[in-house]
């Protein structure tokens, strides 16, 4: 997802994947010998192997099932989600040397792709065969095309932010679906003093802005990429909140917005949506809900871009096998269930879990999902994690935080 | 004849050798001198040669623009980067000289009190336990504990102390210092545990039989013996403090800016010239503080720390 705050989501989510494998790794080592003699690990061993460098989140909790299905072995080194260091290690380590996928949120490609590190997707390889019955809302979408339209990536997640709230305290039904002002954030007098407000710039600098413009109160372009002028103009308004007393608190991590809804230490927060569902374990179901909102969504996703080197070496089938697998229903239908997230081609995955024999509970979770991000996705705004004033948006952001 | 066995005794010999070692340490001895200060030329001062350097460039759209300009360090002052430096050092002298305070008694007494070899070794045991436990695990505790919700205004509110919770417990320059000072507490006592312990238990009695009074004798023997663990642990402690990253984004709430939380922001749109003059200004603002404190030292007799 977004800035730094996902990375710990992300390691998180890897970290509990990974021990769960090592548990599963312990066990199958408890059986002894005969277990690694499995005609399935010794079929895995012997598949093409993609390397991919990138956000742990668009990895599945088990990538058997690729594997069985298309033969091709994947391997996921990981990283934050700094865009910083990310691109960093593409640029000055010549990842692509090693690596032959990329998966990071959007923007990157607007940077590698013309400078020649990522290589440019052929959308007419006969590996990429669903690409053609992929929406353009995905496949074209700034996500994985530059300014120039040319295409650097294949879409593999998405989904649109926007905040978590109590609808108990905001005096609102607990399953009410009605779409709520991003006021409640920034200005209203009830929930002054009670709010989160995430403190990475790139996450949190463009949904006060999607709401400053919306309401008309202030001119602003695009949102996702500001100028100078405009920034000044956002955060003078931030500033002013801030000292009202509007924030309770900035916070900088994941596991901050999990604490700050289970604790009831604020009433809205601008987060994740898997953080409103891990308080809601907590504090029981709907006891927390993420907000339909009037203005718009923080919408993002990730992509998957091809080094440039890769298209040299000899396993450029296995590489688009993995990039087709990404449209597949069965990737999106496993990464539903198990993240919440969405991508493209929602309804192959909802085709798949009804072939497979998923409950109905679990194909009307998916279905919901995807109801949910067609109606998200209609309203503004696709972020970006490399605005070209990146360097004035950050120092409006400073002004903001050092006021 | 007498001279010739004069100079084949063995005593002469011993002089020679004494006369020879000279001559023999002397250019091993300037080697070693100068091949240190090569090292540390290229390892250190270069570095800090390019750093500087590197702060008159700027940086447009993740790409750094190689000509020299004064714009970085301008956008310190408009962006509030300025402020962030003087908070940092503000906070973390703050932070040392209360761990100077509470830890210099506490190093005196467990060296010096009436304190067993068992309980001791207990305090020191307890000492080290926190360089073995993630500094995010220690400091996240006490948001459940300073919260609105929390365990102190809890206990606050159900005793009449107060008739709602009390906000700046937490997310508040309180709540940073707080979280800090049990962190840095090991690295400023234990090198002044281990100076004061060195102190021979004779000179101290030699004081008092000399007539000096307890505080005689602490001002005129203990305190310039020390001198060099209270050096050493000002360092220990400021230098993390200056650095502190968790602390103050765990418990400050976004609301206490730190340099380290202003560098990674930077570095997050690959801002290199940012990071560099900060970077610059902070180093340059701690040789004026530790050539300040040399200055003092060197004054309260602590010549173990000068230059001379």
């Amino acid at each position: 997802m977004k800035d730094k705050f996902s990375t710990t989501e992300q390691i998180e989510l890897t970290r509990r994947t990974m021990l769960q494998g090592m548990a599963a790794v312990a066990g199958t080592a408890t059986l002894g010998g005969a277990a690694s003699l499995a005609p399935g690990a010794a079929n895995a061993q012997g598949m093409p192997l993609v390397k991919a460098y990138g956000v742990p989140t668009a990895a599945l909790k088990d990538w058997s099932p690729m594997e069985a299905s298309i033969g091709v072995r994947c391997e996921l080194s990981g990283t934050s989600n700094d865009v910083g260091v990310f691109m960093r290690d593409i640029m000055a380590s010549n990842l692509g040397d090693s690596a032959d996928l990329f998966i990071f949120e959007s923007g990157t490609e607007d940077i590698l792709g013309p400078r020649g590190f990522y290589a440019e997707i052929q959308t007419d390889h006969p590996e990429l065969s669903l690409w053609e019955r992929t929406s353009d809302d995905w496949k074209r979408s700034d996500v994985v095309t530059d300014k120039d339209g040319t295409q650097w990536g294949v879409p593999v997640i998405g989904n649109a932010d926007s905040f978590g709230y109590f609808p108990a305290k905001l005096g609102l039904d607990a399953d009410s679906e009605e779409e709520l002002s991003w006021s409640l954030m920034f200005e209203d007098e009830n929930t002054r003093g009670r709010v989160a407000f995430g403190q990475g710039w790139a996450y949190s600098f463009p949904s006060a802005a999607l709401y400053l413009k919306s309401t008309g109160k202030a001119d602003i372009g695009n949102v996702a990429d500001m100028t100078g002028d405009e920034a000044k103009i956002v955060a003078d308004f931030l500033i002013e909140r801030k000292k009202a007393g509007q924030f309770r608190t900035l916070y900088g991590a994941f596991e901050e917005q999990i604490q700050l809804l289970t604790n009831e230490e604020v009433d809205v927060i601008n987060c994740w949506e898997p953080a409103v569902r891990e308080a809601n374990l907590v504090l029981g179901p709907d006891a927390t809900r993420y907000a339909y909102t009037v203005e718009g969504y923080f919408k993002w996703g990730h992509g998957a871009y091809v080094a440039k080197q890769a298209m040299e070496r000899d396993n450029v089938d296995a590489i688009y096998k993995v990039l087709n697998y990404f449209l597949s229903g069965e990737y999106r239908a496993l990464q539903a269930r198990d993240r919440g997230y969405a991508g493209p081609n929602m309804d192959l995955g909802v085709a798949y879990a009804e072939e497979n024999g998923w409950s109905q509970e679990e194909i009307d979770a998916l279905k919901a999902t995807e109801a949910k991000v067609a109606k998200k996705f209609s309203k503004p705004f696709v972020s970006t994690t490399t605005p070209q004033n990146s360097a004035e948006i950050e120092d409006q952001w400073q002004r903001f935080l050092n006021a | 004849m007498t001279m010739n066995a004069e100079i084949g005794s063995p005593a002469n010999a011993r002089q020679e050798n004494r006369m020879e070692r000279p001559s023999f340490r002397l250019p091993l001895a300037s080697l070693a001198f100068w091949g240190i200060s090569l090292a540390w030329f290229i390892i250190v001062i270069i570095p800090l040669i390019i750093l500087f350097v590197y702060s008159f460039f700027t940086t447009q759209y993740f790409q750094t623009v190689y000509s020299p300009s004064l714009e970085t360090w301008t956008s310190l002052f408009s962006s509030g980067r300025f402020e962030v430096t003087l908070r940092t050092l503000r906070i973390a002298l703050t932070v040392t000289m209360i761990e100077l305070l509470v830890g210099f008694p506490f190093a005196l007494w467990l060296a010096k009190g009436n304190v067993s070899k068992l309980g001791r070794a207990i305090f020191l045991a307890l000492l080290t336990i926190p360089f073995f436990l993630d500094l995010s695990s220690r400091t996240i505790v006490w948001r459940a504990i300073l919260g609105q919700n929390g365990l102190v205004n809890t206990i606050l509110i159900s005793t009449g102390l107060t008739e709602g919770p009390v906000d700046w417990l937490l997310y508040s320059e309180f709540s940073v210092h707080f979280g800090m000072i049990p962190a840095l507490f090991p690295p400023m006592v234990l090198p002044i545990y281990m100076a004061i312990n060195l102190i021979d238990d004779t000179l101290i009695e030699a004081s008092s039989d000399l007539g000096g009074s307890p505080a005689q004798t602490f001002s005129r023997v203990i305190l310039p013996l020390s001198l060099p663990g209270v050096m050493a642990g000002f360092v220990f402690t400021l230098g993390p403090a200056l650095a502190a990253w968790v602390e103050p984004g765990m418990l400050g709430g976004g609301f206490v800016n730190l340099l380290s939380n202003s560098i990674e922001s930077a570095y997050t749109a690959l801002r290199y010239p940012v990071v560099a003059a900060l970077s610059a200004f902070v180093i340059g603002l701690l040789l004026l503080l530790l050539g300040m404190m040399m200055l003092v030292l060197r004054r309260f007799g602590g010549s173990g720390l000068t230059l001379r």
